[in-house]
């Protein structure tokens, strides 16, 4: 004898009986009436709904060979505490970060050396350059920072980020409606039908950046994508000769959150582009598995500028790569007020010529 | 005896004379305010007012304000109380009246010969909406001076052959003072929006909260893809009722009555 199979009411959630008289399933709380095979169909998707499954292994890694240790040198600022790698060669006078001048000699030791590098393709002038151009057309820049446009230092630094690879299994289901109305002479009708809507496969993610270090803001080094990963090469110690490298000091397994929430987002927005046809689409259960993952470790080239103004500082980022120049600048508040007021004067007075006009005519 | 008869006679002379001007030829003031909703110096202007106009217009222009309609009708009381009272210029009785009732809180204005013409059906709806919010409101002298100034340029209007009508309302005053505060008020928001871009200039650092960029190209399989029907709920709403008294006239014109007393009306009312 087959099991007694219960049902819940996909509209209110109540247990569901035979209707012997109408021949279907219907909700004694809410009087909603269903088909049998509707009910069997939606318990079979509630069924299908799992748990996230995002966890990375992050044990990988290559160590450093001694050779290419010896010939770098790693440099710990006192007064942040941001730690930078460089050749031998390159003597690094104050920290990029903080540009505080103390900076302490250390041994390389004891991280992951990277897979790859992006080396840099734009030079200390190109920055500069950026810069200026970044400060153009922006109304509401003291002028006097323009003018004063004393940039403390300009470093070429590589900056450590890991990169995620992975194949991501999605399962969603959404509660969506379509709306019917029409009228008969006495009454208007709104018809509001409800569908169960899953969507499952699968969307691959390639080299997700997360950036590495915990100096660099997380926003900035963000504001800076993308990347084209395919100008990477495998990492040689080389490419280090004049630039600062920084040391990662947040790990693969702490940035993978990171990506996780940028690989979820991503992965439920194209999976919810495929349901339309709707009036409203409501989100009732999702769940990703990732699977096929990889980690990376790479350098990328990161120009980073800094400047102080009022007592203030203020960080700009390059991309060694591609030029795009980003970093928040300061508001000039009386130019901000002269605008604010000023336009309020010309446009109220060009809406009140307006009004006149049209009671004139 | 005859010089005594003819003084008399020369006083009840100058004392219609007197009355022809202050008076309606019924010898009703045109302003009765039986509900006792103006103070004296108020009415007195008001009259003043009504008199000026009446005289100058050749058109009887009378406030009334009762307690009670006594079981009539607005409009029926209002054409009555002009009917019996002998308001009205010339052959045409020309004059408009505007009567208010606390008790049943309406309000009615009747017109009669060149008041018809005067004042259409438009063009009462115009005059109500101004001087409505002073009524609700319980300023009585407001709307009456409100009423008394309209009929006073809807008359004007009406002599150059165009009264007010659907198609050709009067002119809203300029308010000079709303329109710079207007106008000021909407640069405000035009400023802060522009302002507001200038300022996000300054700005290129934020998150990324997607990873759209590094999609796999084509790497995007749908294995599941279900739409799964499981209900509907109709909803049924009656539909509003048609309002015919709503309903504007779209040709203009005045539309007229005829009292108990015989004589053609013209107007329109309301509550307040």
């Amino acid at each position: 004898m087959a099991a007694m199979q219960e049902y819940k009411c996909p509209c209110c959630g109540g247990a569901i009986a035979f209707d012997s008289r109408i021949q279907k399933m219907k909700c004694p709380f809410c009087d909603t009436e269903f088909e049998m095979d509707t009910l069997a169909g939606y318990d079979s998707q509630l069924r299908n709904d799992q748990a996230d499954n995002m966890i990375w292994e992050t044990d990988r890694g290559e160590e450093w060979q001694d050779e290419e240790v010896a010939g770098l040198r790693s440099y710990a600022c006192r007064s942040c505490g941001g730690e930078i790698i460089c050749d031998e060669n390159t003597a690094a006078t104050s920290c990029p970060f903080c540009g505080n001048p103390v900076v302490m000699k250390r041994q390389v030791s004891g991280m992951l050396r990277p897979d790859y590098v992006i080396p840099f393709q734009l030079d200390r002038k190109a920055a500069k350059a950026a810069l200026k151009k970044h400060y153009e057309g922006k109304r509401l820049l003291p002028q006097i920072f323009k003018d004063q446009n004393h940039i403390n230092e300009v470093k070429g630094v590589y900056v450590p980020f890991w990169l995620f690879d992975t194949s991501a299994d999605v399962h969603m289901r959404y509660r969506a409606t379509k709306m019917r109305t029409w009228s008969d002479s006495r009454y208007d009708y709104t018809e509001t039908s409800f569908f169960s809507v899953s969507r499952g496969g699968t969307i691959g993610f390639e080299t997700v950046p997360v950036d590495g270090s915990g100096k660099m803001p997380d926003d900035l080094m963000e504001s800076l994508e993308p990347f084209d990963i395919s100008k990477a090469v495998d990492f040689q110690t080389g490419y280090l000769a004049g630039y600062l490298a920084d040391r990662y000091d947040v790990d693969a397994g702490q940035s993978a959150m990171r990506a996780n929430e940028r690989i979820r987002k991503s992965a439920e927005e194209a999976f919810a582009a495929t349901v339309r046809g709707y009036g409203t689409v409501t989100k009732e259960a999702g769940s990703i598995q990732l699977n096929s993952k990889k980690v990376t470790y790479a350098l990328f080239p990161v120009w980073i500028l800094n400047t102080t103004w009022e007592g203030k500082n203020y960080l700009f980022a390059m991309n060694g790569q591609t030029g795009k120049m980003v970093g928040d600048l300061p508001l000039d508040k009386a130019a901000y007020r002269r605008w604010l007021f000023g336009l309020t004067g010309t446009i109220g007075a060009a809406i009140f010529a307006v009004f006149v006009l049209l009671w004139l005519l | 005896m005859k010089k005594r008869a003819f003084a008399i006679c020369f006083a009840l002379l100058v004392w219609a004379l007197f009355a022809y001007s202050a008076y309606a030829a019924g010898g009703m003031p045109r302003l009765v305010d039986w509900a006792e909703l103006l103070s004296d110096s108020d009415a007195e202007e008001l009259l003043d007012k009504l008199n000026e106009i009446s005289e100058r217009q050749q058109t009887d222009i009378v406030v009334v304000t009762v307690n009670s309609l006594e079981g009539k009708s607005a409009m029926e009381y209002a054409d009555d109380f002009y009917d019996n009272n002998g308001y009205g210029y010339g052959d045409g009785r020309d004059g408009i009246l505007f009567l208010i009732s606390m008790e049943e809180r309406d309000w009615h204005i009747s017109t009669a010969g060149y008041g018809i013409t005067a004042v259409t059906d438009a063009g009462l709806e115009y005059m109500s909406e101004a001087f409505m919010d002073y009524l609700s409101g319980g300023d009585y002298y407001a709307a009456f001076i409100t009423f008394a100034e309209l009929c006073d340029d809807y008359i004007t209007q009406a002599m150059t052959g165009e009264p007010y009508d659907a198609d050709n309302l009067p002119e809203e005053p300029f308010d000079i003072i709303w329109t710079i505060i207007t106008a000021l008020g909407i640069g405000f928001i035009i400023s802060l929006i522009v302002t507001g871009i200038m300022k996000g200039e300054l700005k290129s650092v934020g998150r990324q909260i997607r990873a759209d960029d590094y999609i796999k190209k084509g790497s995007m399989r749908l294995s599941e893809n279900s739409d799964l029907f499981l209900y509907r709920h109709v909803e049924r709403r009656e539909k509003p009722k048609e309002n015919n008294s709503d309903r504007q006239s779209p040709q203009g014109g005045s539309s007229t009555h005829t009292s108990s007393s015989g004589a053609t009306h013209g107007g329109g009312g309301g509550k307040f």
